[in-house]
């Protein structure tokens, strides 16, 4: 790798200033002349049929602009996951923006409002009256794939959506080849992205059909294409408007919702934009984190190397399988198949119908509920067996150089486990740490714990129908400046920092002289697909910096005109090109830039002279790829606990992370992605539960004040995050991709380090005060 | 049913009539415009709204505008003075404590107030200062280091 410039330097994010002082970017803040705003009605009913709706009352309320009832949506079943297609054949197409003759979950729209105010639009949902036969409901897995449960969808016998598996081997010979064998059922829970800027959307749908959309995406082209199929349209009628920033999402904004077709169509009937903006407690019963129940059956030698590994994965999908047809098949493939090496293995996954919320994406999809398994199971191996932790995990990792497990056509080029196990095991103390005195005679213990992520997604070339090529536009100004344009929505996520960065540093140009372009959408940028997974640093950073040596290439052969000499002679550094090797014959990219754009026929002294025409022309760059590779990032996550037996409490004192990204493009910006991630896996181990009322199915956990998440004082005093960084060939500057990782790996090492402080495991989250009290003995 | 309303923000009088049930987040959002209070949860649990009435953190969510007849609000669009930004805001950038942004705003008054209060306030100070305030993206970290620096810096 030559010298860097801008790559590795954290420097200051560029929309740090405007969100500072105010922060305009974002969709909620979008308003438009003669806006109404809309509310939807939404089912009290977990599983119902409906009679009939009259809406006379609420239409007759001053201020009521429209009603919106089932028989006015288009009647179209589709997959609102947005990054595949939306008939995607591995998906399963059950999902409608309102159902007309049933309500399958509490919470199920059924009708909207617009109206000239929000209040307005929220008295009128309260007059439309409905008339619901109640039906029988089923809210677990068990109970909805027995036999005589509720059927929820007619082409899904026992309810049961999609059935994966995978196989290879001889699962009975890898049995009786085990010197001990292990079982266990690990148990997650549902939980929320908790995005903090709320869906809205802001949508102008003219009599012709024409769309324009500003919404809290993850995905712009996602959002028209399945916006456009909802609304039974042609794509091209919608324009999605790239919003410089999203207020979080975390996945939690990956899929068309009622909300955006319910406001176009409203528009529509208005004529008049229409502002559909939803309650915390609509987004916490829009989408989540799919819980999955795991079995897990693991053979190993007395030296802990594994002879053969079985799984069952049962996903609650909710009313409709959503997310839930991919996340399974994402569960089974990287929380549980392919993270470490076995010669006998089977899964198998149930997607599950129950009259429960729909699931949807969150950082790490499928993965956090398999590790969760996995790493607790490991843990009680090493324990029972007396293996050292990180040795046998090796043991068992995949090591660099051999085939990618997903798909064989890769190769793990770059593989960092090992180091991240040493050096994360140094920075914390490991080996002192597991031989100290857990605090026998106070009422506090304390405790160690790792878990690892052996095999993630960097771009996620591999499975079927997944979208993953990315586009940039990079243009060269006449200052010396370059402008980025891509469809790749920056969700808090940071490619404002890092993709401007990788694009400097491909154009030769300083710090802070490219800018990310705030304008855009769906009719001018190159398809992207989502961010999501962890792809962005690896796949988008792949295509801007295509798309930035193409400008470059430009750039040269202007240059080598105006110099008179090959463009291959030529080198840009800081913003100037010269020849190599005569640092006097040199070049502002600004005065190349200026030339490009000169007007043809120059007025001179001696009268209007032509200038050269090949010289002419914006410097601009181009790039629409697929990523070249599937680079796996790979992580250990230690953490030390403090776990108090009187109260049950759980605090974690420390924790440390390592991760081999390939390159830390903005060394910073990835410590944030790192320290947020632990945030939200230690929620997930600890305390964050979405609840539901067993009896009715509806949601308890409405707010922030019943849905905990961490604050400043229950997180660790201290995170350390150490990047590995091993130069991945295939990635932009040698950067893999980050976001996920992070999320995996807290909740299997927090409740490894609880087993270590006090005895006792728990294979159920979130572990809170009263699960340690109770495995104590003391309630 | 509206009632007339003075109030002083970011060093601007504004009369205003307001619904008996606005909560001052959306007078200060809808009426005057503002961008730096958020709508988080529109029920007191994440901070997002903070801004400062007469000089004390409060959630604009939970507060109806008509109740505050007469008083000054400081919202982070009057933390920076011109072009200059006040120590806390540079605070945050310097450090990095911006990511998504959203929980920004309200994030910096609520470490105002508590370096009006306490100007060299311990770790420990700091985590329960903006312990009221929720953010999704940073952990916290460097929410931490940034209010830490800002004391520094005064």
């Amino acid at each position: 790798m030559s010298q860097l410039n801008v790559v590795g330097q954290s420097l200051e994010r560029p929309d740090a200033y405007d969100k500072v002082t105010g922060g305009k970017g974002y969709p909620v803040n979008v308003k438009l002349p003669g806006m109404l705003h809309a509310k939807m009605l939404r089912s009290p009913y977990a599983h119902a049929r409906i009679v009939s709706i009259d809406a006379s009352r609420a239409e007759r309320l001053p201020g009521v602009k429209a009603v919106l009832l089932p028989k006015d949506v288009p009647q179209i079943k589709f997959c609102p996951v947005f990054f595949v297609p939306v008939q995607a054949p591995s998906m399963v197409l059950d999902f409608d923006v309102m159902n007309g003759e049933r309500v399958r979950y509490v919470g199920q729209p059924v009708a909207a409002v617009a109206a000239i105010t929000a209040d307005i639009a929220e008295a009128a949902i309260d007059l439309i009256d409905v008339e619901y036969e109640e039906l029988p409901a089923v809210f677990t897995p068990e109970e909805a794939m027995a036999e005589g449960a509720p059927q929820l969808h007619d082409e899904a016998p026992n309810n049961i959506a999609k059935t994966p598996f995978f196989e290879y081997g001889d699962l009975e010979k890898g049995f009786a080849e085990a010197d001990f064998i292990f079982e266990g059922t690990y148990e997650t829970q549902r939980v929320h992205t908790c995005y903090l800027e709320p869906r809205v959307c802001v949508v102008d749908m003219d009599r012709q059909d024409n769309v324009t959309i500003h919404v809290t995406t993850q995905h712009l082209f996602g959002t028209r294409e399945k916006l456009a199929f909802a609304l039974g349209i042609p794509e091209t009628k919608v324009k999605v408007v790239k919003s410089p920033y999203i207020g979080g999402g975390f996945g939690g904004k990956l899929e068309l919702t009622a909300m955006e077709p319910v406001a176009a169509l409203l528009s529509k009937k208005c004529g008049r934009p229409v502002r559909l903006e939803q309650t915390r407690q609509e987004d916490f019963i829009t989408t989540t984190r799919n819980p999955i129940k795991v079995y897990l059956k693991t053979g190993v030698k007395k030296d802990g190397t594994f002879t053969a590994r079985y799984a069952k994965s049962i996903l609650d999908c909710g009313a409709h399988a959503t997310h839930g047809s991919e996340v399974i098949m994402v569960h089974g493939a990287f929380g549980l198949f392919f993270n470490y090496h076995a010669p006998h293995q089977k899964w198998e996954g149930y997607t599950v119908y129950t009259n429960n919320m729909i699931g949807g994406g969150y950082r790490g999809y499928g993965a956090p509920q398999g590790s969760f398994a996995v790493e607790s199971q490991i843990d009680e191996i090493c324990t029972k067996l007396n293996l050292d932790p990180i040795a046998m995990r090796l043991q068992n990792a995949r090591k660099q150089g051999e085939p990618h497990p997903f798909n064989p056509a890769f190769t793990l080029a770059t593989y960092g486990l090992a180091d991240c196990l040493r050096e994360g095991a140094a920075k914390i103390g490991w080996e002192k740490a597991r031989r100290r005195d857990k605090g026998s005679s106070g009422a506090k213990k304390r405790g160690i714990g790792l878990a690892v992520h052996p095999v993630w997604v960097s771009g996620c070339m591999g499975f079927p129908d997944i979208y993953e090529h990315s586009g940039a536009i990079v243009k060269i100004n006449r200052d010396g400046t370059a402008d980025l344009a891509t469809a790749s929505m920056d969700i808090g996520s940071g490619q404002i920092a890092t993709l401007t960065q990788i694009a400097a540093e491909a154009l030769g140009l300083p710090a802070g002289a490219v800018r990310m372009s705030s304008a855009g959408d769906t009719d001018n940028l190159p398809f992207d697909a989502p961010t999501h997974a962890s792809r962005v640093t690896y796949s988008s950073g792949n295509a801007v910096k295509e798309a930035a040596l193409s400008a470059k290439k430009r750039l040269l052969e202007v240059a080598g005109s105006m110099l008179e000499v090959s463009p291959a002679d030529l080198e840009v550094s800081d913003g100037k090109v010269s020849v190599r090797g005569t640092p006097s014959k040199t070049l502002s990219v600004a005065e190349i830039a200026q030339r490009a754009e000169s007007p043809f026929v120059q007025m001179t002294a001696q009268g209007p002279q032509p200038t050269v025409m090949e010289e002419k022309g914006t410097i601009i760059g181009l790039s629409s790829l697929a990523p070249k590779s599937n680079p796996t990032p790979c992580a250990a996550q230690f953490v030390e606990v403090e776990v108090d037996t009187e109260t049950g409490e759980v605090a974690v004192l420390h924790a440390v992370y390592a991760h081999d990204i390939g390159r830390a493009i903005n060394p910073k910006a990835a410590e944030g992605q790192v320290e947020g991630g632990f945030q939200q896996g230690m929620g997930y181990a600890l305390m964050e539960h979405i609840q539901f009322d067993p009896e009715t199915g509806s949601c308890l956990t409405t707010d922030f004040l019943d849905y905990k998440m961490p604050t400043a004082v229950e997180m660790p005093r201290k995170i350390d995050s150490i990047f590995i960084e091993t130069d991945e060939p295939t990635g932009p500057f040698g950067a893999k991709s980050l976001g996920e990782c992070c999320v995996i790996t807290p909740a299997p090492a927090i409740a490894n380090a609880i087993h270590d402080a006090i005895g006792v495991r728990f294979t159920q989250l979130p572990i809170t005060p009263e699960k340690i009290l109770r495995g104590l003995g003391k309630i | 049913m509206k009632k007339m309303l003075t109030l002083e923000v970011n060093g601007d009088v504004h009369e205003l009539a307001v619904e008996l049930d606005a909560t001052l987040l959306r007078v200060l959002r809808d009426q005057i415009g503002l961008n730096g209070p958020k709508k988080g949860c529109d029920s007191g649990g994440c901070g997002c709204c903070t801004v400062h009435v007469d000089g004390k953190a409060v959630y604009s969510c939970v507060c109806y505008a008509h109740s505050f007849d007469g008083v000054k609000v400081t919202t982070a669009e009057g933390l920076s003075s011109g072009e200059e930004l006040h120590p806390i805001q540079a605070a945050f950038v310097d450090a990095g404590a911006v990511q998504c942004g959203y929980c920004t705003c309200g994030m910096m008054m609520a470490a105002k107030q508590l370096l009006d209060e306490c100007p060299r306030p311990d770790e420990e100070q700091i985590r329960h200062g903006i312990s009221g305030n929720l953010c999704r993206c940073t952990g916290y970290a460097k929410i931490v280091d940034a209010v830490k620096l800002a004391s520094e810096r005064s």
